[in-house]
């Protein structure tokens, strides 16, 4: 109890610091309005019915890149500058330091995808064809399964230099094996079976789903049930990969066994994971 | 007892950090680790407050073992480290707040910024404090549950000497309702003005142990004693009271001694049988500085030399 206590403090600081620096407020609102315009109007070319078959692969792109860069950044900068070292003299433990930059990531990931939301009302009539709850459900557990990524990436780099780099490292792959860049069924036969391995290819069919093709909760139980569990593995490999400080080394047998642990997660997914209806489905031209 | 360190060692590699430390501190007191930089004392502190691991030996903090039952210590240890990191877009207030909520009990905000003298810079943001106010409002984060022994690693590094002051009045205050505190530092005049026991760290091991007035007395260094008397004198029996002269500095003369108790007891003898009246003396005695040099002079040669085999 008093660790959720300590949570929430730290969560309230992360907020009070994001509202006062300008560079993460325009990570959270600049950039999702430019891919949003991006998207609109090169690749819907600014018509609405052409403009909501891209806004799933663009919602996705935000997930990604809401999860994995300022967070990877923030828990880097924290251990760098001595930050969390001197939390560690508190009772404060691990788990709630990692729980309040969860629940940061997933505010801002929150905000960025209404302002998207918002202005693309707006700009291209854009409505939700199927159920809000379920789009909220997609977008939350999106987020939980991609948000211990990003941390992961903070526990494993080395510093702010490297970081970014890791960050990249693991944001390309998530985008474009998700369908969310380029439509699914324009990859290879054997790229789409790659892809079934990235958890990010579950937010994105179950945002064809729900946007496009009019589904409610009940029907995108799959791709929900794979990111709910990408999400209780991502936090478990937290727990072993968290470093309170620069000079604490990478353990390179916890770093085994997440890698290993990971492998049979994926291993899994792939075998009893649903099919993915965006590879079949077609757009009306 | 807060503290008890039996054979206490700490190794990086071939590197030793500590090479057996015992120490026993008592409930009370301020005491001060004194030492040349790269002697240990930030290794020491930091196993103390549970920030590292020792290699060997015994270590009991309030009862507990840092080790064993971390949790448990840091709720009842208030520590600030050598260097400060604090979030810099939060304000003094928010700050305190954010570290209150750690603890399952902490003194109100406002008290803590009052005591630390921050209530004018309570919506200031860290960033905008001067170094003096970053440094008390670490002090103030240390304080903020009301800790039963406070842990300051150089606390006033940097400071000017009012900045210094303020903070070790805060550091007597609560010195004063009866709780430890152990600082290192690097100032000796802090040491003399702030601890009642000294010790002095030299490449991992304790050199010297006692209160400020215990270790000036053990000193082997010389006393300076000038003398200015009514007319002509001389000065051999002093000297063979064990004093050398130095000759004259205007009207006065310069004696150096080891023994300064000796050479007043001659000089009241020869001014009896040389029919001349003192008009002034003055006297310096070896300062804490002079022992602390005496102590570590030649600490860095040595450290080279005795990490190296």
């Amino acid at each position: 109890m008093s660790q959720l206590r300590a949570a929430l403090a730290l969560y309230r600081g992360h907020l009070l610091t994001y509202r006062r620096n300008r560079t993460s407020i325009y990570w959270i609102l600049a950039f999702p309005l430019f891919f949003l315009l991006m998207f609109g109007y090169v690749f819907g070319r600014g018509d609405p019915e052409a403009a909501r078959f891209v806004m799933p692969g663009l919602f996705t792109i935000t997930i990604i890149s809401g999860s994995v860069f300022g967070i990877a950044m923030r828990l880097v900068t924290e251990r760098e500058i001595g930050i969390l070292r001197r939390h560690r003299a508190t009772p404060v433990s691990a788990v709630a330091i990692v729980l309040a930059h969860g629940a940061t990531a997933l505010t801002t990931l929150v905000v960025s995808m209404t302002l998207q939301l918002i202005v693309a009302r707006i700009l291209f009539k854009f409505q939700i064809a199927g159920s809000p709850l379920a789009f909220a459900l997609v977008l939350l557990l999106g987020g939980a399964a991609l948000i211990p990524i990003g941390l992961i990436v903070g526990s494993i780099a080395r510093d702010t230099r490297t970081a970014p780099a890791i960050a990249n490292f693991v944001f390309f792959p998530l985008m474009f094996l998700s369908g969310s860049a380029i439509p699914f069924m324009m990859l290879p036969g054997w790229m789409q079976n790659l892809a079934r391995l990235i958890p990010t290819t579950y937010i994105n069919e179950a945002l064809q789903a729900v946007v496009v093709r009019g589904m409610g909760v009940a029907q995108v139980m799959g791709p929900l049930s794979v990111l709910a569990l990408t999400s209780v593995a991502g936090v478990s490999l937290n727990g072993l990969l968290f470093r309170w400080e620069s000079t604490e080394p990478v353990n390179p047998k916890r770093l085994m066994i997440a890698l290993g642990g990971l492998a049979a997660l994926y291993a899994g997914v792939y075998f009893f994971a649903p099919t993915l209806g965006m590879a079949t489905f077609r757009p009306p031209d | 007892m807060t503290i008890v360190l039996e054979q206490l060692r700490k190794s990086y590699g071939e590197t030793h950090a500590l090479r057996g430390i015992d120490l026993v501190i008592p409930q009370g007191g301020v005491t001060g680790l004194l030492g040349p930089n790269g002697a240990g004392k930030t290794t020491l502190v930091e196993i103390l407050e549970g920030l590292r691991q020792r290699t060997s030996g015994r270590v009991s903090v309030l009862g507990l073992d840092p080790e064993q039952n971390g949790r448990a210590l840091k709720q009842r240890i208030g520590v600030q480290l050598q260097s400060t990191a604090m979030p810099l877009d939060l304000s003094a207030r928010e700050l305190l707040e954010m570290y209150a909520a750690f603890y399952p009990r902490a003194l109100p905000v406002a008290d803590v910024l009052k005591k630390v003298g921050l209530e004018a810079k309570a919506k200031t943001l860290t960033r905008a404090l001067s170094g003096g106010q970053q440094q008390r409002l670490a002090l103030g984060i240390a304080l903020i549950h009301d800790p039963e022994l406070l842990i300051l690693d150089e606390p006033t590094a940097g400071l000017d000497p009012a900045a210094r002051r303020a903070l070790h009045e805060v550091i007597r205050e609560f010195h004063r309702s009866g709780r430890s505190v152990i600082l290192t530092t690097h100032y000796i005049e802090e040491a003399e003005d702030l601890c009642d026991r000294v010790i002095v760290i030299r490449s991992g091991e304790i050199v010297a142990d006692g209160t400020p007035f215990d270790l000036v007395g053990r000193s082997e260094g010389a006393s300076t004693l000038w003398i200015a008397v009514s007319g002509p004198f001389d000065p051999r029996p002093l000297e063979a009271a064990g004093a050398s002269h130095h000759g004259q500095e205007g009207t006065h003369h310069r004696f150096t001694t080891r023994d300064p108790a000796a050479v007043i007891v001659a000089l009241g003898e020869v001014l009896r049988s040389q029919q001349v009246t003192l008009t002034d003396l003055r006297m310096k005695r070896p300062a804490l500085e002079d022992v602390y040099l005496e102590l570590v002079g030649s600490t860095d040669a040595a450290s080279v030399l005795e990490s190296s085999t």
